[in-house]
């Protein structure tokens, strides 16, 4: 009678959440505690013991489920506090988070947006430089030089250099997205199907694996975008500003009649060059540092969460290909 | 003839193939343990006569995992994904859950070619924009080029490496989106409608006979798994289709610009007749109008990525943990560690 009671107390969690996903999730706890209530309530009608002593076995589960979940509510809000007192406009962790990956991709100075423009509108007037080329033949008697060709030895790491950028690109947007996928979806539908179908026996292994994603979209990719932020703020503040801002390189206009024989190119070509070593320390940071070791890190932190978490559910889901992607 | 959950041929399937299979199975394992249980009575072994009487009760066990099986694929053809989603405060189509995770899948695909599109045509644009050369000449104000010629050289449109190789990558990212996508839909395919036909019936002879009940219990456990939550967990994806796929759109912002493949496809006599008329902008208008957006493409790329690769792939994932705990249910314990590393 008492363990009834208790399935019967568990029906009305629901009007102990005050709405959002947690009045979901304590709705799926609602129905799953349902469904043990009915099959309790069968095997005590037609004698079968079994179903019983399953209908317990199975509440203990849900009582465990039902736990993971408030420990979820009360973590989820003092890390919502902590995540919104870091003063980047988010209320709570994931819309901060979005607020620090917003600014990493279009930082006037240091966003990365910026810097795929400016090493690509570079890229685009060394090769123009590099291509002229001087010509002269009259009846078939000439030459042809290619003065300004100084400037083609810039094309390969700016090529290299357009492909890292534009690599820290993709994953701050892939983990934008992932994160408002969780918004949306994570604990307002993952969580309670995972939930429900954690009741089940035969489903507990896809229940744990989708509960265990739910929290890992829903609160560890953006603590781990945040734990890095926390770390390139702290880095900035101890070395100075001299590792954050952008290329302001500039690309000197090429002759190629004027310096034939003296090869006048070479000069622009070594200039850009020196200038374009010389950001390179600020953007490096920038662009491996924010922009690829966070998203890193968040995905990792994600993969090893989701590991940990179905363990913790009852069916342990080998998540490393996921952390292969990386 | 309209076939259980409107899936073409699965009824015959079920009815002409997997049952009388399941059942040969289960005669033929019902044969072998009473054939032992007469043996070990007429020689009197009390050890042999317990190793039939405990493979009767499996088989029993396994004989009911088809019933399972097709009372869980029953209830997954009559439940609608709406109202699984409106269980949740969500809405969604009204489809059942082995439709909506074909669909979901193919509209993953559909999503990733939209990108790849984008990305190659980028990529074209760069390729062909950057491969515009000019001659300007300089000979006695250019008259005198008609007798020799003197003058500069030059890529008008300057160079387009660092965005090739940027793109490349989402080119390739995006092909294998592409790829996933069909390769996820055809084993949801291959599940529908061959991969009972032998793991079922294998699996229930396998898991009655003697060093052999890990492999059957394996083999049970992936039909069931494969069967009844890898399709859920593609058709609470679909649920999410909004969020995932920009469904209705299904592109994330606006590329309309960048779908026109048909930009000098005979060839580059009309980008030269273009840019020797019009100036060589007019070439770098005819592919972007209202400027490029190789950022947009990237984005765009790494969303078809999540979708087509990432999730499936952890749906897999979950089919397979699910596989795992099933087997342990059947009462054996196996190692998916090397099938995953495959995954």
């Amino acid at each position: 009678m008492g363990k009834l009671t208790f399935i019967f107390l568990i029906a009305f969690i629901p009007a102990a959440f005050a709405g959002g996903w947690e009045g979901t999730a304590a709705m799926a706890l609602a129905i799953s505690g349902g469904f043990l209530g009915i099959t309790y309530a069968v095997g005590m009608g037609l004698g079968i013991n079994e179903l019983q002593i399953m209908s317990k076995e199975e509440l203990y589960q849900l009582i465990a489920t039902g736990l993971l979940v408030a420990l979820l509510v009360g973590g989820n809000n003092v890390i919502d506090g902590l995540s919104g007192g870091m003063g980047s406009g988010g209320q709570n962790l994931q819309d901060t988070a979005i607020s620090v990956i917003d600014d990493t991709l279009t930082n006037p100075t240091s966003g990365m947006l910026g810097i795929y423009n400016s090493v690509t509108t570079i890229d685009n007037k060394v090769a123009k430089e590099s291509s002229k080329t001087m010509s002269c033949s009259i009846v078939s008697i000439g030459y042809t030089v290619s003065a300004c060709g100084g400037y083609s030895m810039l094309s390969t790491p700016l090529s290299m250099s357009g492909s890292i950028v534009g690599f820290a690109i993709g994953e701050l947007y892939s983990m934008k997205r992932l994160i408002n996928i969780s918004k949306n979806y994570a604990m307002s539908l993952l969580l309670p199907i995972g939930i429900v179908l954690r009741t089940f026996k035969f489903t507990r292994g896809a229940g744990g694996f989708l509960i265990a994603v739910a929290i890992s979209m829903h609160i560890l990719i953006p603590a781990g975008i945040l734990f890095n932020q926390m770390l390139v703020d702290t880095f900035i503040a101890e070395a100075g500003s001299g590792y954050s801002g952008g290329l302001s390189t500039t690309v000197e206009d090429c002759d190629p009649s004027s310096g034939i024989g003296v090869y006048g190119g070479d000069q622009g070509a070594q200039d850009t060059l020196a200038l374009f070593r010389t950001d390179l320390q600020q953007v490096v940071f920038s662009v491996l540092v924010r922009g690829t070791l966070g998203p890193v890190l968040a995905l990792l932190i994600m993969t090893a969460g989701i590991r940990a978490l179905t363990s913790l559910g009852g069916a342990e889901v080998d998540v490393s290909a996921l952390g292969r992607f990386v | 003839m309209v076939d259980t959950c409107a899936i073409s041929g699965f009824d015959g399937i079920m009815e002409n193939t997997i049952m009388p299979l399941s059942a040969m199975a289960t005669i033929a394992s019902a044969l072998i343990c009473g054939f032992t249980y007469m043996i070990s009575q007429v020689i009197t072994n009390p050890k042999l006569s317990l190793w039939a009487k405990t493979e009767a009760v499996q088989l029993i066990f396994s004989a009911g995992s088809v019933f399972l099986l097709i009372m869980l694929m029953n209830t997954f053809c009559t439940m609608k994904v709406s109202e699984v989603a409106s269980l949740f405060g969500k809405s969604s189509d009204s489809i059942s859950v082995y439709d909506a995770a074909a669909k979901y899948l193919a509209d993953a695909g559909y999503y990733s070619i939209r990108a790849l599109t984008v990305v190659r045509f980028h990529l074209e644009a760069y390729s062909v924009l950057g491969a515009l050369s000019v001659f300007e000449c300089e000979f006695a104000g250019g008259i005198g080029c008609l007798f020799g010629y003197s003058g500069t050289n030059i890529q008008a449109l300057g160079g387009y490496g660092a965005h090739q190789a940027a793109l490349g990558i989402f080119f390739n990212s995006t092909i294998m989106s592409v790829i996933s996508a069909l390769n996820f839909l055809f084993i949801l395919q291959y599940v529908y409608r061959g991969f009972v036909v032998m793991f079922l019936p294998l699996g229930i002879f396998m898991r009655s006979m003697p060093y052999m009940r890990t492999f059957g219990a394996l083999l049970i456990s992936v039909s069931i798994s494969f069967l009844t939550v890898y399709p859920f967990l593609l058709s609470v994806f679909y649920i999410m289709e909004d969020a995932i796929l920009d469904k209705p759109a299904y592109e994330p912002g606006s590329f309309g610009d960048y779908y026109d493949e048909t930009i000098y496809s005979e060839g580059g006599a009309g980008e030269s007749l273009e840019a020797a008329v019009a100036g060589t902008d007019a070439v770098y208008e005819n592919y972007f109008p209202n400027g490029d957006n190789a950022a947009g493409a990237m984005m765009f790329a790494v969303y078809a990525f999540i979708a087509a690769v990432f999730l499936p792939t952890a749906a897999l994932l979950g089919t397979i943990g699910t596989i795992a705990y099933l087997t342990r249910m059947y009462g054996e314990e196996i190692d998916l560690s090397r099938i995953l590393q495959m995954v």
